[in-house]
């Protein structure tokens, strides 16, 4: 597996990944916020939301019709229909792309589900490697508390109740998600996760996440006025006195 | 009468069970008793027409029957008919979502009602999906990995027609080729006529390549439904014998 730098494509692919409540959307959002400041070309989308999968998968959890093989195969459809509609084109296009998870939220989560690896990691083979993958990695109380700082409850499929771990939803999501861990932290070196300690605070990680990318990424060479094709003279103008009103 | 008044009932023989590649968690073959038969062919080829006799023939020799077919889970049926209609997924997307639509029928239907000792008619299975992938391009290792979900059939059996008679049954049902069954998203010709035939050609041809690997029976879809029948009926009975 390559990663799309390495497959020749201009643009280029950041995934954070991460537990449930360890931050890593709110580390993704600052870093979007960011790079759009910069007036750079960013793309920014998220694990199970192509419109029409989700449908089903929402109608999936509610009614618990989802087994770990439809779970895995739904999550594989909606990442297929993002990868092939949004994330390739925009690649190619030479945007930054963000992606709050990737494939390795599949090969930790449905393998903790009973999976086969080989089967899960032989259906997204059809997926390059991200250019550069943040690992926001937090403790297991950490993330709880996150979670429930924001809301009353824990949701069914992320303390992994599907799994009967435990009839008590914050035992089950201590083991659930200690299992997952385990798979990221496998995953980490064959996949050059680049670590970030979520148990600090948010400015901190973020300092890191910044000056990771700074040194990795020619983000000068994203900036939106540079277009990959040069339109013609009159076109141009127009454009650009469309899009900055006020100099 | 048929051989409806006979009160010797036949117990199907137990068959060895396995699945294609790494199969579904936490399923004890062992106890998957009844029998999955299945019947694939292209639209028009009378598979319908042939399950409707079967079950009929199997009810009357005392066998408890399920019918499953594609797309008709209750998980993603309606999502996968809206998304076809509007022609917006991509390949793999499809793909992806047609082997949701069987994974779904497989674990709530197909595997309880084996567990209970039916007898599961299936109208289509694994194959036309890959066929169907594998005819626009797609890789065959990737398909052969997916779908090692599935459990092997006890029989398979493939309703030859050629594509010249599979038009003349289309126009006699309705008035119009399907898009789809006429490979329309594939810009092989805009003459929808040309399209068909040329697609149902192609799909032919990679049935033919399964078939060397998931050895399935090749029935002659050109003679009558009675004998037609009458082979399937030959053939399921000595499945049934564990023959």
């Amino acid at each position: 597996m390559k990663t799309f730098a390495e497959l020749g494509f201009p643009g280029r692919l950041i995934a954070v990944e991460g537990l449930d409540g360890s931050g890593k959307s709110t580390q993704i959002y600052l870093l979007k916020r960011w790079l759009e400041l910069q007036e750079l070309k960013v793309y920014f989308s998220e694990w199970n939301s192509s419109e029409l999968v989700k449908a089903a998968t929402s109608k999936g959890k509610k009614r618990e019709l989802l087994t770990p093989t439809t779970f895995s195969l739904i999550h594989a459809t909606d990442f297929a229909d993002r990868y092939e509609r949004h994330l390739v084109p925009l690649l190619r296009a030479g945007y930054i792309v963000l992606c709050d998870r990737y494939i390795f939220t599949a090969f930790a989560r449905d393998v903790v589900r009973g999976c086969p690896p080989e089967w899960v990691r032989g259906i997204y083979n059809f997926a390059a490697l991200p250019d550069l993958t943040f690992f926001f990695k937090s403790d297991l109380e950490v993330s709880l508390k996150r979670i429930l700082d924001g809301r009353p409850q824990l949701k069914y499929f992320e303390a992994g109740m599907d799994l009967r771990l435990s009839a008590d939803p914050y035992e089950s999501f201590r083991i659930f998600q200690g299992r997952i861990l385990e798979q990221y932290l496998a995953m980490s070196t064959e996949f050059n996760f680049l670590v970030v300690d979520a148990n600090q605070v948010v400015e901190k990680q973020q300092g890191v996440v910044r000056e990771l990318i700074s040194q990795r990424v020619d983000l000068a060479s994203f900036h939106r006025a540079e277009r990959p094709v040069p339109k013609p003279r009159a076109e141009r103008h127009a454009r650009v006195k469309e899009e900055e009103p006020a100099p | 009468m048929k051989n409806v008044a006979k009160n010797h009932i036949l117990v199907p023989r137990r068959s060895e069970r396995r699945f294609y590649g790494h199969g579904i968690p936490g399923v004890d073959l062992e106890q998957l008793a009844g029998k999955l038969i299945v019947v694939e062919g292209a639209d028009g080829s009378g598979r319908s027409t042939q399950i409707a006799r079967l079950v009929e023939w199997l009810e009357g020799s005392g066998h408890a029957t399920v019918q499953v077919g594609l797309k008709r889970s209750t998980l993603v049926s309606e999502e996968l008919e809206q998304a076809q209609e509007g022609n917006i997924l991509s390949r793999t997307t499809l793909s992806l979502f047609y082997a949701t639509d069987f994974a779904d029928q497989l674990e709530n239907i197909i595997l309880p009602a084996l567990k209970a000792g039916f007898i599961v008619l299936a109208d289509r299975y694994i194959y036309t999906l890959m066929a169907r992938d594998m005819v626009r391009g797609m890789d065959e290792a990737w398909l052969r990995n997916l779908y090692g979900l599935a459990l092997e059939p006890d029989a398979v059996f493939y309703l030859n027609v050629s594509p010249e008679e599979l038009v003349q049954r289309t126009f006699a049902k309705n008035a119009a080729l399907d898009y789809w069954e006429s490979g329309m998203d594939q810009g092989l010709s805009r003459d929808m006529f040309d399209s068909f035939m040329e697609y149902q050609t192609a799909m032919q041809k990679t049935f033919r390549r399964l078939q060397s690997s998931y050895g399935f029976t090749i029935v002659d879809g050109m003679r009558s439904a009675q004998d037609i029948n009458a082979e399937l009926q030959k053939k399921i009975s000595a499945v049934l014998a564990g023959k």
